[in-house]
């Protein structure tokens, strides 16, 4: 699934948050967003995913040749037109994502079915991500209110993906996880996108670990994307740590 | 930093924190209403001060007014205590954010406890108690006489309202500690209303006398009530402070349930199951739907064992209160409550509309509910079961498409584990709640006026019947505007939540 943004503009008050005249993110990529904080890269998200009105320009969703020959969608959507592409994205930004007075089986059963999947293919998804889960989430007889930060994390970033999306967008991925599952869900990511062809875009904070995965990375600062940054050969990594004064 | 200095910084905080909330900061209609409001109860109840003299001589002649309003003093209580669970906060919540300050704890709760203890709210009853007891007592008594029984009244509200503090912290604990004071008044309502002879009447009319001549022992007497009362709330909340703060609390469900009888629905099944879990897994909105069956209960029980509800307008005010009370509690804030994960549903496709459906379903089923706890009263014929027929369908059918409207407007996250401060809510969540109360009422006595008893309410049910039958348009036209100001919507609960 390709991703074009167009005129992007958001602000709050006088604060640009988001202001992109083109972008375009190719079917099947794996971007990295990195910036400082308040540089725009939540915000981006949220536009994506329509859960902020933009002030101005567009998200489009392009599906390949063979994502039309599947019948998954016939044409490129818009996201702020139409529902379709929720259908084929997957995505966790933060806690309002979470239903947190369910347990995490509850939860993934809940995502499971009112995605149409059966039970069965729910339980057989959560085995990839047994090591990721570290035997803290899965099983367990706690609300996901009562699981720790980096537990809630994971449950969201499994939840994201249990959809199978074409698309696939994680706000932090990293945050609160441990050493282990820092490397577990890079693991995953690089695998899933692989694996799919899904279109993935993970922002970060930690360069080392975006560096690691994205073989593209778009610098954002102040709402304004400063630098398209390619890594194929990991080559960003002295960029942007010149860049950040690393 | 000396201990005044320290109270009046926090004190302040506090009132920041309630003008501060995004929802009262942006709502001039709810600040405006709620000094009506206020208005409205003192001028009702000065009125009532004024007027009750003259209704107890003409009554009660040869017995002394304020002898029958102290005979009356369970009730005040009552409806004191109750009245609590909508407009007063627990401090147990307030002393947690500054738990991990250089702070002392004791003082922190010693301070909230007082403050809401010697609250200007318990001075509320004033309003009535000032005018009748200058007009009852003043010139019996004297000045001496009437401030002392002033004091009474005023003690005992103090250590009422610390029992209900008692009361709703341990409900935080446990709903099951709701069945205490629902068990412990529900037996003095018994014992007021079913012997021939109020046998509570006169101990409370002597024991108000007794403060109206200034008997200092049991002046101390309810001080010591109110000293144990404040030691067993401080026990009790310094514990649960702790406890939260450690996060020594039960973490682990003892059981889930599965309710796999659901599955067949689907996706529609699953958002039924997320309804049944909100109201299970969530303290606030499992005392919302408690305290709303206690309310049936007790106007059932009320106009089984009197005649107070036998009206013509007080019967169908009743009876449409039962089937309308649950609704009223949950749905005039729906999506209230699903705005601490709104982001996540937004992000499936169509998932507010099966939200709705799921909710309309749930709720309806509750019907089910008043009509079982009413059904005494039917078989007694003290209620009519072509008017609870009526209404249950009027409700289902006319009311929740109202009430549902509140989906489109509605745009607030209310906390779901903690206590409501009385000030969310917008325009739109007061008006319908005034309109859903009053207008089935009105329907009712023109359609009964025109039809008769029994094709009144028959023609009740056929409306009630059209609204169920065509729920999934109506439903549907709410997803539409809903999602058309979902971006005004979705701000407003980002805004609310956490604040």
């Amino acid at each position: 699934m390709k991703i074009q943004i167009e005129n992007l503009k958001k602000s709050f008050g006088e604060k640009i948050a988001v202001d992109i005249e083109q972008y375009e993110i190719k079917d099947g990529e794996m971007l990295g967003l990195v910036g400082n904080n308040g540089a725009g890269k939540s915000t981006l998200f949220r536009l994506m995913l329509d859960l902020v009105k933009a002030d101005g320009g567009r998200v489009l969703m392009h599906p390949s040749v063979e994502e039309q020959n599947q019948g998954i969608v016939k044409g490129s959507v818009d996201v702020a037109q139409t529902e379709d592409w929720k259908d084929w994205t997957g995505a966790f930004v933060d806690e309002s994502f979470l239903i947190d007075y369910l347990t995490p089986d509850e939860y993934f059963q809940f995502i499971g079915r009112i995605s149409g999947r059966k039970q069965e293919d729910v339980d057989a998804f959560l085995q990839d991500f047994e090591q990721f889960m570290a035997g803290e989430v899965v099983g367990q007889k706690k609300l996901i209110r009562n699981l720790s930060a980096g537990n809630k994390q994971k449950v969201g970033i499994v939840a994201a993906m249990l959809l199978q999306p074409k698309v696939l967008i994680l706000d932090e991925p990293f945050n609160f996880l441990d050493p282990s599952s820092q490397s577990a869900i890079k693991r995953l990511l690089v695998d899933y996108n692989k694996k799919t062809g899904a279109t993935i875009l993970v922002s970060s904070h930690n360069l080392q670990h975006t560096v690691d995965i994205c073989p593209r990375i778009a610098l954002l600062e102040h709402g304004v994307i400063i630098r398209d940054i390619d890594n194929t050969d990991r080559q960003a990594a002295t960029e942007l740590e010149n860049y950040f004064e690393v | 930093m000396n201990k005044y200095r320290l109270y009046r910084l926090l004190t302040e905080q506090q009132e920041l924190k309630d003008k501060r909330h995004p929802m009262f900061e942006k709502n001039r209609f709810m600040k405006i209403l709620m000094w009506f409001m206020v208005l409205y109860y003192a001028a009702i109840l000065l009125l009532m001060g004024a007027m009750l003299p003259m209704g107890f001589s003409g009554m009660y002649p040869g017995v002394a007014a304020f002898h029958v309003l102290d005979g009356a003093l369970p009730w005040l209580l009552l409806v004191d205590f109750w009245i609590r669970f909508i407009v007063q906060e627990t401090p147990a919540q307030q002393v947690r954010q500054y738990s991990l300050l250089p702070v002392r704890r004791t003082f922190l709760m010693n301070m909230y406890l007082l403050r809401t203890a010697f609250s200007t709210g318990n001075l509320f009853w004033g309003f009535m108690l000032v005018p009748f007891g200058a007009i009852c007592v003043l010139p019996l008594m004297g000045w001496g006489g009437f401030l002392s029984w002033m004091l009474g009244w005023w003690l005992l509200c103090v250590a009422n309202g610390l029992c209900y503090l008692l009361c709703r912290a341990l409900c935080m604990k446990s709903f099951l500690w709701l069945l205490l004071p629902l068990a412990v008044h529900g037996g003095i309502v018994a014992l007021m209303l079913v012997p021939d002879k109020n046998p509570l009447d006169i101990p409370c009319t002597m024991l108000m006398y007794e403060y109206a001549k200034g008997n200092l022992i049991y002046i101390i007497g309810a001080a010591a009530l109110i000293a144990l009362f404040y030691w067993a709330n401080y026990a009790l909340q310094m514990r649960m402070v702790c406890n939260e703060v450690a996060k020594k609390e039960e973490v682990e469900l003892k059981s889930t349930t599965q309710m796999n009888y659901l599955n067949r629905w689907g996706a529609l099944g699953e958002y039924l199951k997320m309804e049944v879990k909100l109201r299970m897994r969530n303290n606030q909105v499992r005392m919302q739907f408690l305290v709303g069956i206690a309310l049936i209960v007790f106007f059932s029980v009320v106009q089984y064992f009197s005649d107070v509800y036998s009206g013509a307008f007080m019967s169908s005010f009743v009876c449409m209160y039962d089937y309308i009370i649950l609704g009223m509690m949950t749905l005039i804030t729906i999506m209230c409550y699903e705005g601490n994960y709104i982001d996540g549903l937004m992000a499936r496709r169509e998932s507010i509309y099966a939200l709705l459906r799921a909710k309309y379903y749930f709720n309806t089923a509750l019907l089910i509910f008043p009509f079982l706890i009413v059904m005494p009263l039917i078989v007694t014929g003290r209620s009519s079961l072509w008017m609870n027929l009526g209404y249950m369908f009027m409700t289902a059918g006319v009311m929740y498409p109202m009430i549902f409207q509140m989906a489109v407007y509605n745009n607030n996250t209310l906390p779901l584990n903690q206590k409501l401060t009385g000030k969310q809510g917008n325009t739109m969540q007061q008006i319908v709640s005034f309109v859903a109360l009053f207008l089935p009422i009105a329907l009712e006595k023109l359609l009964v006026l025109l039809l008769g008893d029994v094709w009144g309410y028959v023609a009740l049910i056929v409306v009630g019947c059209i609204g169920i039958a065509t729920h999934r348009l109506w439903l549907r036209n709410i997803y539409e505007r809903f999602m058309a100001r979902r971006y005004a919507n979705m701000d407003g609960f980002r805004a609310s939540r956490n604040s």
